[in-house]
């Protein structure tokens, strides 16, 4: 009987799993209506080769030849200088702290702006136009968007920049993403009447929640910040969290058998989840932003996504919000509640997949979003590291020196031109995802 | 609608207490010595150099003229290990030092003891006759005040060597505070040895009272109080009052800018939908929306306020010197001029955003079906558009506000720092430049007040203009 049953659940599975929405159907369609939107194509491309200069900076701008042939030995110092930062090789005696420039090549291959961004070009500093006299050895040396007051290569500069760009846009849109995606399945799929627990496990969860911190955490304050090793202490620390919390939900489910402790609460967590959103939206973002960045003692762009993933989350909960209280109601939902899933498995594998695609029109927002805080935070100083050349902090440099317009222009091309892509495909995919749009 | 204001007044309050509840957290979090990072106690140091106790009883009132010689909550939880009464060491990176011990050996009592023994052999150093061993006295002193502010072992035990040494080299030293040096030792050794970190993991509760720093802060932020500048010392209020003024002024106009040339484009434009006028106005909204506004302010500020390019059509960033004798007229016009730029900053953005849901929302209403009946009935084509569409695509702009205001609002922090207008933003700016964290702190509240306010408003406006809208539930 029972291996009957399984069976049984399995085809059913199958055939859930199958008939759910055609899924390979379903993205072929997004992709067709996306394809016709010749703008969002466009966009689509410019960011695969704005990606590809993030990814291949280093050989695209640098003062370290690609290939060089010194002393009829053979060199590769861009992918030596990797090995090097990882700790896998060591530069040869010869080449420990020289002026890449000045050094004597049988051949060489020079990236295509032979600059790195933080190279100081101390013959050109002040200010050198693109159209200026440059001292330079040739052509191949000419500063092609101008320098700035130190004699850094702007175009150098923004090449790096497109990493620095990037990474911030599309981790800081991960990071809200994990959060958002928490907080609007809570708030959605269990709306204010879904979500029961016993009043036991209520009771239990509040108490056991500071207590378990303060265990865990607080107690081994000192483990964690100062005997050095913060990455295993904190992992030790949020193991013995939810050790502690574990125990609490078993001795709750021993405790449930009482009837008087049994009876189930409902929990609003849609109400309270929308309130605590509207009150975070009520914080100025950039404000907060800011403010937060400057209270933190050292500078670092992870402290950067993850703040501004932290503040902008609310949009992706609400989306997801909006989605699954529409799913829940779908009868392949209830289908698979009828079958007797745990909650868990209908929210993963059914649910949520479902949910997903409206989202992804928000994280095309929000990247572009989180790409402008990160410039406006770098034009303001704050929160960047100081030597990292960012589209910002050449933007600043703009207004040292009201003459020097390539300062201005160039890097505030370069993000207007992300910027507009990502909502270029923010938009495509929002006709794209359009149900009423498809069928004409 | 009554109860509806009311409703969103009592949730406007509990978003207030959290909100300052967060805005107390993370400025206890700020980096550095509230004491002498907030005041000009520093140019006063030099003259205490020589009297530590002076030096000790300014910091010390300093502190409490603060209000720091308060439990900084309502309540603590912390391990048994911590004393209730740690809030009292005024000096704070003494108390930081002292937090840090705690939550290494749990051993409170002993810890005491060992501060103690370290003041007792300070006061008896200052017996040390002047002329005999000046040299030894300074060297002891040195090494006491690094013993106060640090716990990590390897700093703890240079000075504890360096100790050692004066006394050995000297045995006249030895005569004054040798006995004191003893206790202090083994004070620091009973430390090492008696630790009792299972302290560390008993919790407790402890319930302080209304007497505590976020109360007066909170209560007194209410009825206007903001406290201090660190800059200047003058009041946060003042500072503040001249600010606000400026930024408001600019978003009003910004935003009034916006909606009066947003909403005629978006008409317009749905109407002729599919025309060139409709996909090209569609193109420069776009492009206009995803304008980076501070390089927008960048350029025109480059371009159109210095003679470099032969365009210097305004005047140079700031609000410039206009003295009140001259007439009113040409102050406004001096202002204006000033202004310009800056506004026009701040409301394109909103201006596109704005014209793209307008455009929007007519199009969704011209497919209704009271629109057909107009059109059946014989209407023309104007009214139609103007008598029924328009009006009824007019409501959900007006929701619109409570999502533009703080975008300008946020949008103001750079364009006012930029343009050089003494508004709200330069302030704060400023402010975290200078570190001077009562403003800061007093700038996040009231914007965030003042865009909660900005939705109510608009929520209040949208019920008030659309009687569909049912706020019975």
């Amino acid at each position: 009987m029972l291996f009957f049953n399984k069976n049984k659940r399995r085809k059913a599975e199958v055939a859930l799993s199958k008939g759910g929405v055609d899924s390979i159907s379903y993205w072929a369609i997004v992709k067709k209506q996306f394809q016709k939107n010749t703008l969002a194509k466009w966009a689509l491309r410019v960011l695969m080769l704005l990606v590809f200069i993030a990814v291949f900076g280093d050989f695209l701008a640098n003062d370290k030849p690609i290939y060089c042939k010194i002393n009829q030995q053979s060199h590769f110092p861009v992918f030596k200088s990797y090995a090097v930062d990882m700790g896998l090789a060591k530069w040869p005696a010869e080449l420990v702290n020289v002026d890449w420039k000045d050094l004597e090549y049988e051949q060489k291959i020079l990236p295509l702006i032979p600059y790195s961004p933080t190279d100081l070009d101390l013959r050109n500093a002040h200010f050198k136009s693109p159209f200026d006299k440059q001292n330079v050895k040739g052509m191949r040396y000419w500063h092609w968007l101008g320098t700035d007051e130190l004699g850094r290569d702007v175009g150098s500069g923004l090449i790096h920049g497109t990493r620095v760009a990037l990474l911030v846009g599309i981790l800081a849109m991960g990071v809200a993403v994990l959060i958002g995606l928490f907080f609007g399945v809570l708030a959605g799929f269990f709306g204010d009447n879904g979500f029961k627990v016993s009043r036991i496990r209520l009771l239990l969860n509040l108490i056991g929640l500071p207590l378990s911190w303060l265990l865990a955490f607080s107690a081994r304050k000192y483990q964690i910040m100062e005997t050095g090793n913060f990455g295993i202490e904190i992992i030790k620390s949020i193991f013995f969290f939810s050790l502690i919390l574990f125990g609490i939900n078993l001795i709750a489910r021993l405790v449930e058998r009482f009837s008087f402790f049994k009876k189930r609460v409902s929990i609003p967590l849609d109400l309270g989840i929308m309130r605590f959103i509207e009150m975070l939206n009520s914080i100025p973002g950039l404000l907060i932003l800011i403010v937060v960045l400057a209270i933190l003692e050292q500078t670092s762009l992870v402290y950067l996504m993850v703040i501004i993933g932290f503040i902008s989350w609310t949009g992706i909960a609400r989306f997801i919000r909006a989605e699954l209280l529409r799913i829940r109601s779908l009868e392949y939902v209830e289908a698979a509640q009828a079958l007797g899933y745990p909650r868990l498995r209908i929210i993963f594998k059914h649910a949520i997949p479902n949910a997903l695609p409206p989202v992804l029109i928000t994280i095309a927002f929000g990247i572009a979003a989180a790409i402008l805080a990160e410039a406006t935070l770098s034009f303001l100083g704050i929160g960047i590291p100081l030597e990292k050349v960012t589209w910002g902090s050449l933007l600043t440099e703009a207004r040292k020196n009201a003459s020097a317009w390539w300062l201005a222009l160039f890097p505030g091309i370069a993000i207007f031109v992300t910027v507009t892509v990502f909502n270029l495909i923010g938009d495509g995919l929002t006709e794209a995802l359009d149900p009423k749009m498809r069928e004409q | 609608m009554f109860r509806y204001l009311l409703k969103r007044i009592l949730i406007f309050i509990p978003t207030l207490l959290v909100i300052s509840l967060i805005a107390f957290g993370i400025s206890k979090l700020t980096p550095g010595d509230p004491v002498t990072s907030c005041g000009n106690l520093g140019g006063q140091d030099k003259t205490y150099l020589n009297d530590y106790f002076a030096a000790e009883l300014a910091y010390n009132q300093r502190a409490q003229s603060l209000g720091l010689d308060k439990p900084s909550f309502y309540f603590s939880f912390t391990s048994r290990a911590y004393p209730d009464t740690l809030y009292k060491v005024l000096n704070h990176p003494k108390r930081a030092a002292i937090a840090k011990l705690i939550s290494r050996y749990g051993n409170w009592p002993q810890i005491d003891h060992y501060f103690k023994a370290i003041d007792a052999l300070e006061i008896a150093s200052y017996q040390i006759p002047q002329s005999e061993v000046k040299n030894a006295k300074i060297e002891i002193r040195k090494a006491l005040s690094q013993l106060k502010i640090n716990y990590n072992d390897k700093r703890v035990n240079y000075e504890m060597k360096a100790l050692q040494k004066v006394f050995e080299k000297d045995s006249l030293v030895q005569k004054y505070v040798g006995q004191e040096s003893k206790a202090l030792f083994l004070a620091y050794d009973q430390m090492r040895n008696q630790s009792s970190t299972s302290k560390l993991f008993q919790p407790k509760f402890h319930w302080y009272g209304f007497d505590n720093q976020y109360h007066i802060w909170f209560t007194k932020f209410i009825t206007g109080d903001f406290g201090y500048s660190c800059q200047d010392g003058r009041p946060v209020k003042e500072r503040i009052k001249r600010a606000i003024g400026w930024t408001l002024i600019m978003n009003i106009f910004a935003l009034i800018l916006a909606f009066s040339i947003a909403i005629p484009l978006g008409v317009f434009s749905a109407q002729k939908r599919g025309s060139r006028f409709d996909k090209w106005t569609g193109l420069i909204l776009f492009v206009l929306y995803s304008l980076p506004g501070f390089w927008v302010a960048t350029l025109l500020v480059i371009f159109f306020t210095t003679p470099e390019y032969g365009m210097h059509w305004f005047p140079s960033i700031g609000l410039g010197d206009t003295s009140t004798d001259i007439p009113f007229w040409s102050r406004f016009w001096d202002r204006a001029s000033h202004l310009f730029l800056p506004i026009i900053c701040l409301s394109y953005g909103s201006l596109a955003f704005i014209a793209r849901q307008m455009r929007g929302g007519v199009l969704n209403v011209i497919q209704q079906d009271y629109i057909r009946t107009a059109r059946a009935k014989g209407q023309s084509e104007e009214i139609v558009l103007w008598k029924h569409a328009f009006r009824n695509s007019l409501f959900p702009i007006i929701t619109l506000i409570a999502l533009v205001f703080p975008a300008t609002i946020s949008g103001s922090v750079v364009i006012e720092y930029i343009f050089n207008i003494p508004g709200m933003g330069r302030e704060t700016i400023a402010a975290i430049y200078a570190k001077d964290w009562p403003i800061v702190f007093t700038i996040l509240l009231l914007t965030t007040g003042l865009t909660m306010i900005g939705t109510l408003i608009a929520d209040i406006l949208y019920a008030w203009a659309d009687p569909r809208v049912n706020f019975k539930k």
